[in-house]
Parts: structure tokens; sequence; C-alpha cells
């Protein structure tokens, strides 16, 4: 790779140790990925969580180590001009009486997140940045973790971003430099299986199910989408997150909706194969059911925010709880971004939704934090896939209302 | 003493590393789908579900990229239980990051089908600077 003058000399130590690493990281990973330069990013969502229950067990050298690097991150500025928002955490800032959410860790998180927020990083603790203000132009460059956002901004905003790691992110928003690779680059955002859609695709979760069903198929590819007509801003979320579950998707074009895809011709570069996948209804069921297996019906937790919700998703979740309870021994949380539960405070919903005995919770995920649950009912087929291995939970997939109606009863009672 | 076997490759991250292989033609996601702590798979359904992967060459197809993949790596790694050495049929940039961050040498583009070539419990030398791999199989009956 060739550097500037410049950037040679931050490599060689002329701004300090650790920033002279952050290069070394961006440097030896752009050489890896075939990146001929380093260029300028103009926003970034970095990764700075304590590991909460993740490092169960973990040695106390362990924890040193992994937070006297996270605390070092934060004590360089983040470049100037550059926009840097905080991905979710592994625990919630606010008091909950859960013992899942460490007290020892809250603190760590909160006197990082001071840091964080003195060095330039916007303590947003949200898996949807663009939810929250952070919504990038088409082709700007960005450095983002969490692989769901990554898509949304790709596909959706037609902005650039490569999958980052947290490594990456916190070099990029310390230096304004990521290597040019993959999607930032246009020969690179050519699609590379086309899928017809002839399902109907009514709600927010049957986009996720087209997510989960392309992804698999994709693998590191980028799966194009025709037929389909323009998601809303909580399909679009949906459809991204779960492309990026089931398979490493980075970026989607949805013909006629994907900033760069007006049409499908577009979306492959004017090279469209002849070869493609239908997703119909049929496969539309199947997806459902395949993360539906179940040894029984009752439920002990109903988790919506998966990605964090939207203010339009509060809205939607308290009309259908308005004047009902939810069933004793369940927990129906609602996870979202601290800047959307403000909004949800001030026009009634979080009100509604804890007098039903529901809660929303800020900064994090039950799923990020361990809460254990046996089985779970959830409108994100992320948070289905992922609750089975990391909480060890049997898990029902179904759409927003399906998951109030379980919440009240106790037990799944189908699609209704 | 059975043969060794030599099959030739790009190191993507160099680095020198030896250990007992675990091969899956599959793909595996650091986030989600394996512990960090122990090291341990713990995807439910996934081929290698309650294996270590600690000190172990992982031959798979590919590691399923996530924003957490370098934080799962950077943690097993500290606690000692990080494989030591990944051999991918596709490269995933996140684990490349994991790697180049965590100092774990990384293969791939062999010359040989690497899932024909090595078994589970074969010593592998990975030598990513050279880009050799060095296979002695495992003494079968």
């Amino acid at each position: 790779m060739e550097l500037t003058g410049e950037q040679q000399a931050v490599l060689d130590g002329s701004r300090g140790d650790y920033l002279a690493k952050c290069m070394r990281w961006l440097v030896e990973w752009g050489e890896v990925m075939g990146a001929k330069r380093l260029i300028k990013v103009d926003n970034t969502h970095a990764l700075l969580p304590v590991p909460n229950l993740m490092a169960r067990g973990a040695s106390k050298e362990t924890m040193d180590q992994y937070m006297a690097d996270l605390v070092e991150a934060c004590s360089h500025g983040t470049h100037p001009g550059c926009t840097c928002t905080v991905h979710a955490a592994f625990v919630t800032l606010d008091d909950v009486d859960v013992p899942e959410n460490d007290p020892e860790q809250v603190q760590m998180q909160k006197d990082l997140a001071v840091l964080a927020a003195n060095a330039g990083f916007i303590p947003t603790f949200t898996c949807a940045p663009y939810l929250v203000g952070n919504v990038p132009l088409k082709d700007e460059i960005l450095a983002w973790t969490e692989s769901s956002a990554v898509v949304y901004a790709n596909s959706i905003l037609g902005a650039r971003t490569t999958r980052h790691g947290t490594e990456s992110a916190i070099a990029a928003s310390l230096l304004g430099l990521v290597p040019e690779f993959g999607v930032l680059l246009d020969e690179n955002r050519k699609g590379t299986l086309r899928i017809e859609v002839t399902a109907e695709l009514e709600d927010p979760p049957d986009w996720g199910a087209l997510g989960y069903f392309a992804g698999k198929a994709a693998g590191l590819g980028i799966p194009v989408f025709n037929g389909v007509r323009r998601p809303s801003q909580d399909e679009a979320k949906q459809l991204c997150a779960a492309l990026a579950t089931s398979g490493g998707v980075t970026m989607c074009h949805i013909a006629g909706v994907t900033p760069e895809a007006p049409t499908i011709d577009a979306a492959f570069q004017g090279d469209v194969p002849e070869d493609y996948l239908t997703f119909d209804a049929e496969t539309l069921r199947e997806t459902y059911e395949s993360l539906r297996v179940r040894t029984g019906d009752e439920i002990d937790s109903v988790i919506l925010g998966c990605p964090h919700a939207s203010i339009n998703e509060l809205s939607k979740i308290a009309a259908l709880l308005k004047g009902k309870k939810v069933a004793e021994g369940v927990r129906l949380w609602i996870d979202t971004a601290r800047g959307t539960k403000g909004n949800a405070d001030r026009m009634g919903y979080t009100e509604i939704i804890e007098a039903a005995g529901g809660r929303i919770l800020c900064d994090t995920c039950p799923t990020n934090m361990r809460i254990p649950a046996k089985r779970i009912v959830t409108h994100g087929f992320k948070q289905a896939h992922y609750a089975r291995g990391m909480v060890g939970a049997e898990v029902i997939i179904a759409k927003t209302d399906a998951c109030i109606r379980a919440a009240v009863a106790g037990r799944w009672l189908g699609d209704g | 003493m059975a043969d060794t076997i030599d099959i030739r490759g790009h190191g993507v991250v160099k680095g020198y590393a030896e250990g007992e292989a675990l091969v899956a033609d599959t793909t595996l996601s650091f986030w989600g789908e394996v512990d960090a702590i122990t090291g341990k798979v713990i995807g439910v359904g996934h081929p290698l579900e309650g294996i270590s992967l600690g000190g172990r060459v992982l031959v798979i197809r590919s590691t399923k990229g996530s924003s957490g993949t370098p934080m799962v790596l950077n943690l097993a790694q500290l606690e000692g239980n990080a494989p030591a050495a990944f051999v991918n049929v596709e490269v995933d940039g996140l684990a490349a990051l994991g790697c180049i961050v965590n100092e774990i040498p990384m293969m791939t583009e062999l010359d040989r089908d690497p899932f024909e070539m090595i078994a589970t419990g074969d010593h592998v030398v990975v030598d990513a600077d050279e880009g050799v791999l060095r296979v002695t199989p495992r003494a079968r009956n």
C-alpha cells in the first residue's frame, strides 16, 4: 500500500505509540484486503463496550488488559470533522433489577462513556445509528461497526462502508482514515445473486425473512432483490439485519430503491445473470418455520426492538398494549436508543408500555446482556438467530402484533 | 510415523503456529456462535457445537463476519483460548482484522482441497510467512 509522507510518519511513531499501532492495523488490514491507499473517512460508528457477562469467568488479567486498551483508545481525540457515534453496549446505563446488569461492569461502562464523550465520541449506544441522527449522505465514506447498520448504510442510504470491527473503527475514528477496498469502490458494489421476489411482504418481519433467506444464499456476496415495492424504514432495517445474520453480506440492492440501483440492470452494472432464486410465499413460510423449532408454547420472554426500535415501532407497540397487561412471569422488553426513548417519553408511549408491564431498555439488548430465557418470542430474525446460542433459548419469530398477543397470554397463540 | 504432506497457499496474516487441526466444511460466526472465554462453539446445531477452538488450527470454509469478531478473538486470546491459526477457503475481512490485531496467522488459496487433505486431529504446522501448511496425519488404525 502506498502511504503519504504524513501517514508513514504516524506509522513510524510521530504521534505516539498508540496512534502508530492504529495506523499499523489499518495498513496491514488494507494490505490483506487489497487496498492501494488510505482515504479520508467522514463518519464512524465504533464499538467501545465493557464485555459484561460475555467475559463471565475471565481472569482479572484479561479484564484489566481489555479495559486498558479501551481507556487508551479514549485518551485520544477523534479526528476533527469526523462524526463518531457509539455502538450498543453489553449493559444498560440505567438501574434495572436484573443481576445480569453487573453493577461493576455498568460503572466501568459509565466511566468509559465519559472518557469516550470527552474524546469526541457521541454516546449513542445503539445498533441503529441511522435512527438517532447519524444519517450519512450518498457516497459518503464511513467506518461502521454493526453488520446490520453497515448493510443499511450501503444499501438504503447509498453511503459506503466495509464491515468494521472494534479496532479498525477506533483507528478510523482517531486517524480519520480507512483503507480503500471492497464496497468503497464502484466495481465491488455490483450484484452477485439475483433474487426474484413473488411473495407478498406485508410487515417488517416478512422483510427479515427475505433477508434471512437471501443472506444464507449470498454468503459474502451482494444479493439483488427484484420485484419488491419500496420498504418502510422499519422493513428495510429488518431486511438488512437478517442479511448480515445468516450471511456475511455487506450490501444488497433493491432494484428501484437502492440509490445507485434504479433498475435491476444498474444493480448488476449491466450484467444481469439469467439464473435466479425465487422467494415465494412457500419460502416465506418455511423461513419463519426455521426459527420456530420448539418443545412447547409457554413463553417467558418477548423481546422487541432488534435492531433498536424506531419511534414508529414504539408507537405501534404502545397502541397494541394500551389497556392490556403482560402475563405474570413474562418479560416484555423493547430495546431502543436513549434518544428514541426520550421522544417516546414525551409522546406518552413509555407510560403506556410500562403501565402494561413492559419495559423500554436503552443502550443494549437482552442478548448482549445475556439475560437468561427459556422461550423467546421476537420480531427480529437477528435476535431469534443469536438468542439460541448466546442465551440458550428456544425462539419463535413472529410479527409484532402476534408478539404482543403472546406477551399478554403468556403463551404462543400462533400468528392470529 | 505418518508421512507429512506439504500444502502451499497464501499467508494472509503472516506468522507461524502449530496445533491440532479442527476441520469442518462450514462457516462460523465468532459473534454469537463462539464463547469468548472458553473458546467453545455454542452455535445451536453448528457442526462444531461444543468443541473448543483453543489452540486448534481451524480449517473451515470461512468465518461469518460480524463487528464483534475481533472482540471475541481478543478476549479468547487473552484467556489463551483463541485458535492457533486460521485456514480458510474464503477470507472474511473481520476475521483477518482480528488475526492482525491478535497476531494469529491466517492462510488461504491452498493448492490442495483442505477438506480432503486435512482431517480433525492431524498435526498442522502453519508457516504463513513462507505460505506452507505442513500436515502430519494423526496415526490411524
